[in-house]
């Protein structure tokens, strides 16, 4: 009985098994040892170079910019995306019915591919287009959203930030709905005022689920591709250059493989560091206010 | 008093018709763009004149090589979506299953395995599983595209949460009439997996429906492309046509809106259990 179980247990795993080995450990080693040649990723031959690869990334200008690119971006979209889905999350929360509804439809936006969100954003802000023609109008302002950096690593974010409001707003409302109404209750009689009732009641009894939210978020601010890809190429001037643009264009633009492995060992170090490092800030910073 | 609170209610739900139709906007954009005449697509917020044209030269092939691109490329898309996402569920499942309800040893190291690599940086694989892919000699075909797709952490984890939550007892009960593995996965655990197994198969479908990166790199040729993929190349850089872009977005949209309408209700359960 007891092998009998144990030899089901390693069938039923055996899936995970298979695909650990053959898209996970086999890739991990083969990336460790394209890192260390300067293959073009057609040639037949190459050559090892140490670890010249790495100098040069850390040396390049793309590279950099990636670095930097990903705090930028959750330096804007992390506050943007939470303020927007608490915003959405207070407004679901405070209808006494359809909340079910507007909350599937503010979930609509996430379904969107962002290709397809990015096109449109592109349509909404071309040269000739009502919202541009406007500003001219009306303020004398011509902007060129995706030629200046600042404006485009904006537009990116707010795409991104568009599309996860609707479900992060869905974990915030859970959150919203754990909390005790008594609490409030025991506030009013005291007389506290709305501001000071979401300061010091909603938000900290709503941390455990603004920890998930912000987990996520930070989690996404690592992994921006396709809005960059098709918006800006990662320009002007590597202002949106997130690590898989720079991976992207290295590998398979380039053709330069064995570096592009390298950086995206850099890439992932950097990554995995980082959320390792804000995790353990936003659990401190939630220990010390004594909420969890 | 009554009266005070009715018109605040009243206030709410405006703000709240008014936020929605912010936040969709883009939707409904695109939707008048993509009827819009040719002269008026990106030049009026709520065009005035409208036409099948974009759809027409949709329908018809435009300019690509292939004929009638588009249907072939949604129907690409359908296959590698369909495929992948039907893979990751059943893997998942049977993962989850042994997880959750086999005791056997090593389970808890397979645990462990997969808690981290899930937080495992995946940008590092990019490259390597390109190469895998190639050397097997998948480059460029629907395999390619599919198998690297073919199991998700994310959905063996969420069902080894839901199947522990499933009280041993029920295992037990069926066991002693002489039920097997099998026969438990799929007369009781899999019934009793209903609104999970909807959240799960909406997000992994949505997800391989319009991923770009990988299937951009592992695709070359004309009538491999998926939706996605076709739609990036052929506006991507240069623009051009942007009504038909318009048409081509509706008709990438709407397949994964109209699903998830479908199923939002059992959704909205699932969700629930999710976020506890």
């Amino acid at each position: 009985m007891r092998t009998k179980e144990g030899r089901l247990g390693w069938l039923f795993a055996s899936p995970y098994l298979l695909y650990a080995v053959v898209f996970f450990l086999i890739p991990l080693v083969w990336s460790l040892f394209l890192s260390a040649t300067n293959w073009n990723l057609i040639s037949p031959t190459f050559s090892f170079v140490g670890i010249q690869n790495y100098l040069e990334a850390f040396k390049s200008p793309g590279v950099q910019a990636a670095f930097f690119v990903a705090f930028k971006f959750m330096a804007v979209f992390v506050p943007l995306v939470i303020a927007l889905s608490i915003i959405v999350a207070l407004i679901v929360q405070g209808l006494p019915r359809f909340k079910g509804i507007f909350l599937i439809g503010f979930f609509l936006p996430y379904l969107a591919s962002g290709v397809v969100s990015s096109l449109i954003v592109k349509g909404i802000l071309s040269y000739n287009s009502p919202v541009n023609e406007f500003l001219r109008k009306a303020f004398g302002l011509d902007i060129d959203w995706l030629g200046s950096p600042f404006a485009a690593l904006f537009v990116v974010a707010l795409i991104i930030a568009w599309k996860f409001t609707g479900y992060y707003a869905l974990i915030l409302t859970s959150g919203f709905e754990s909390i005790n109404k008594e609490v409030y209750e025991a506030a009013m009689i005291d007389g506290v005022n709305a501001w000071q009732r979401f300061w010091k009641i909603t938000f900290p009894l709503l941390y455990p689920a603004l920890y998930t939210v912000l987990i996520l978020a930070i989690g996404v601010t690592f992994g921006i591709f396709t809005e960059v890809y098709q918006l800006t190429g990662g320009g002007p001037n590597f202002a949106t250059n997130t690590w898989q643009m720079e991976i992207f264009s290295r590998a398979f633009t380039n053709l330069q493989a064995g570096y592009a492995s390298a950086i995206a060992i850099i890439a992932s170090v950097v990554t995995f560091i980082s959320i390792y490092v804000i995790r353990k800030l936003l659990e401190l910073w939630g220990k010390r206010n004594g909420w969890d | 008093m009554a009266g005070t609170k009715k018109k605040g209610l009243w206030f709410r739900y405006l703000i709240a018709v008014a936020f929605l139709l912010v936040m969709i906007f883009p939707y409904i954009y695109m939707v008048l763009n993509s009827f819009a005449d040719w002269d008026q697509v990106d030049r009026k917020l709520i065009p005035t004149h409208y036409t099948l044209k974009s759809y027409q030269w949709l329908l018809g092939g435009g300019e690509a090589v292939i004929p009638r691109p588009w249907i072939h490329a949604f129907f690409n898309s359908f296959i590698v979506s369909a495929g992948s996402t039907f893979l990751m569920m059943v893997t998942a499942v049977m993962v989850a299953y042994a997880l959750a309800k086999i005791p056997f040893k090593g389970r808890n190291t397979i645990n462990n395995i997969i808690l981290f690599q899930m937080f495992f940086p995946a940008i590092i694989l990019l490259i390597p599983t390109f190469l895998v892919i190639q050397k097997v000699g998948m480059y460029d075909s629907y395999w390619g595209m599919i198998l690297p797709k073919a199991l998700s952490l994310w959905a063996i984890f969420m069902y080894t949460n839901f199947f522990k939550a499933i009280p041993e007892t029920f295992i037990e009960a069926a066991k002693l009439d002489g039920a097997s593995n099998l026969q438990i996965m799929f007369k009781i655990v899999l019934p009793m997996s209903k609104s999970i197994t909807t959240v799960i198969f909406l997000f992994l479908f949505m997800e391989r429906w319009t991923e770009l990166l990988w299937d951009m790199i592992v695709t070359k040729s004309d009538n491999m492309l998926t939706l996605n993929v076709l739609l990036s190349q052929m506006f991507g850089p240069y623009g051009g046509y942007p009504g038909p872009m318009y048409a081509a977005s509706v008709l990438l949209t709407m397949p994964i809106i109209l699903i998830f309408l479908a199923f939002a209700k059992k959704f909205q359960e699932g969700m629930q259990f999710t976020l506890k």
